[in-house]
């Protein structure tokens, strides 16, 4: 009962979700899938657990053996194919032993690709969590990225077969929105209000080294509400350090950068929005050097909403038997 | 004591108290509160991370709303008994270090290749530019001031068991700006300075501190000391850090006799009394 990495892609790495809670006042961030929807929802087609462990797959490219019988799910961004034809996303598969389970780049827009085994990947749990955390070096096989050759033991599932009705599949793009709350440190004392106007309304650029550690984008010159940050630093950017929300929007000086799961878990840089949670699945389909962000400003009340609504479709009972 | 409540998204709060300000007390304050509510904590409550003179609090909408949540903090703050009346607890630990090692310098040497080279990566090393940036008259000045202290550990972020710690003799007598931009690379054990802050690297990770030396591992998950069995972090906010010198070829050492289980780290339990810090001031 194992998965047998034939071509390991770029990053491939073991994920579950929520990951590992409550360790942040240790340093770490809690690992997980970038696009924890994709990833809840593959889990959810092939009957585990939404949170049990998967791959979470970059670029959509990789190749494995199946040395076990049961179900497998496809979602988020990538090419599936199944011993050679393509297999759809969003959509419970049966495979056999001998069979390979591939896939290419995205044909569209979206960047990562979720695999999900039924029975889950079984490796050990390190700190509570299968997630793999790159930074830390923890979780996933060994605590690294997969490498040809290595065998992923296989729980055993019950196998259930489900797809994601069309109305209800999340939808890439090329030009995303992503839904913030302001703060907690924007205007007016550390941004000017202009400074905020433009941070809602520019086109921000994707940078080509964007990771599970964060997403950064192009560099702005902001104006700031403050000539310097005192004790702590020369620059207006800088605060005395704090722990970082997951999807917090730090400025690092003139740069940008949305934090992502494995990211620094604190730091002396303002944070000035949060990425809501409804809206932290979109991170993970950012395509790095080509995608662009425009952040929409929205309230926590507004974020609750967005909430329920992104969960919705993880209920069974709103998606169809295969 | 000033309290202020800032949302950062939908589930977490930043609590910050006081002003901006290098105030140990404000962070004893936090050691001290963060574990009253995570000893106690609320309905809806996630976890709970804290900074130099602040608290991140993770909650689930679902379980709990931002109004109940604030309620209470407030009461958790209430509870509070005066900060100089605080005995913490906390550990003295003794670490080696080794001043500009190899390992450190070529982080730097890295960084000045790939990056950047700047003021402070002109000889190969940090530790020149943090002795200019604080006006001592050499190398050993700059030694002396970090074997000296006693570093307070405030609290551990950043990468896992990260300390970041501040001189309890005097906690802005050290002073250094950080790298811009940030360094890709700083091996695991590395020591730098940022600010007024002295930390210890844990991981391989990014990192904008000055370099000054290398100390043996802090965290590891696979527990190859039994210093770790109990816990992958060597590090707790409220410990006490002191350094005493080696050389490189001694450090080197001492980590290999690490991961074969065969050195014995120096920790003493020694609670923090609050008053007796302020009163030796």
């Amino acid at each position: 009962m194992t998965l047998e990495i034939i071509e390991p892609g770029t990053q491939v790495t073991i994920q579950d979700h929520p990951g590992r809670v409550g360790l942040q006042a240790r340093g770490l961030f809690p690992a997980g899938p970038v696009d924890h929807l994709a990833f809840r929802l593959a889990n959810v087609l092939v009957g585990n657990d939404p949170g049990a462990a998967g791959l979470e797959i970059p670029v959509g490219r990789f190749t494995a053996r199946a040395r076990f019988a049961g179900v497998v799910a496809f979602c988020g961004a990538g090419s599936p194919s199944l011993n050679g034809a393509p297999v759809p996303l969003w959509e419970a598969l049966e495979v056999a032993p001998g069979d390979v389970l591939a896939s290419g780049a995205p044909p569209g827009a979206g960047f990562r690709l979720y695999l999900a085994v039924s029975g889950g990947i079984d490796v050990p749990p390190v700190l509570g969590a299968r997630a793999l955390h790159t930074m830390g070096g923890i979780g996933g096989l060994d605590g690294r990225a997969l490498i040809r050759g290595d065998l992923l033991p296989v729980g055993a599932g019950r196998g259930r077969k489900l797809r994601v009705p069309q109305s209800l599949r999340p939808v890439h793009h090329r030009d995303w929105e992503l839904e913030v709350v302001r703060g907690p440190q924007a205007d007016p004392q550390f941004l000017t209000a202009a400074d905020w106007r433009e941070f809602t309304s520019a086109r921000w650029r994707v940078n080509l080294n964007s990771d599970r550690l964060g997403v950064l984008l192009n560099p702005h010159d902001f104006a700031w509400a403050r000539d310097g940050a005192g004790l702590a630093g020369d620059h207006p950017s800088n605060v005395l350090d704090a722990s970082y929300p997951l999807g917090g929007v730090i400025v690092n000086g003139d740069v940008p950068t949305i934090l992502g799961p494995d990211g620094p878990s604190s730091g002396g840089f303002t944070v000035i929005a949060t990425v809501v949670h409804a809206a932290l699945w979109k991170v993970g389909q950012l395509r790095p050097g080509q995608d662009t962000v425009r952040f929409r400003e929205v309230t926590p009340e507004a974020a609750d909403a967005l909430a329920a609504h992104t969960e919705f479709v993880l209920d069974p009972a709103h998606l169809d038997e295969v | 004591m000033k309290v202020s409540y800032c949302p950062a998204g939908d589930r977490y709060v930043l609590v910050e108290y006081g002003d901006a300000e290098l105030d140990l007390r404000l962070n004893f304050f936090v050691v001290r509160a963060l574990a009253g509510l995570t000893a106690d904590p609320p309905p809806g409550f996630v976890e709970a991370a804290p900074g130099f003179r602040s608290i991140l609090v993770h909650f689930d909408p679902a379980r709990t709303s931002r109004a109940a949540l604030l309620d209470h903090l407030a009461a958790v703050h209430e509870l509070q008994p005066d900060v100089s009346s605080l005995v913490l607890p906390s550990r003295r630990i003794s670490l080696p270090i080794a001043f500009d090692d190899s390992a450190t310098r070529r982080a730097v040497e890295l960084y000045a290749a790939t990056i950047r080279a700047a003021l402070y990566t002109e000889g190969g090393s940090n530790i020149d530019y943090i002795v200019a940036q604080n006006g001592l008259p050499d190398r050993e000045a700059l030694y002396d001031k970090v074997l000296g202290s006693e570093w307070w550990t405030a609290f551990t972020g950043f990468s896992p068991g990260l300390p970041f710690t501040f001189s309890l003799r005097a906690p802005t007598e050290l002073s250094v700006p950080k790298y811009n931009p940030t360094r890709a690379w700083t091996p695991e054990g590395a020591v730098g300075m940022g600010g007024p802050c002295l930390a210890v690297f844990p991981v391989e990770s990014p990192g904008s501190y000055q370099l000054i030396g290398r100390t043996v591992p802090i965290f590891d998950a696979l527990a190859h000391n039994d210093v770790f069995a109990a816990s992958p972090f060597l590090v707790r906010a409220g410990d006490r850090l002191r350094f005493f010198r080696v050389e490189e070829d001694e450090l080197t050492e001492i980590r290999r006799l690490v991961l074969e289980n065969r050195y014995r780290y120096e920790i003493a339990e020694e609670p923090f009394s609050v008053a007796g810090h302020l009163g030796r001031q």
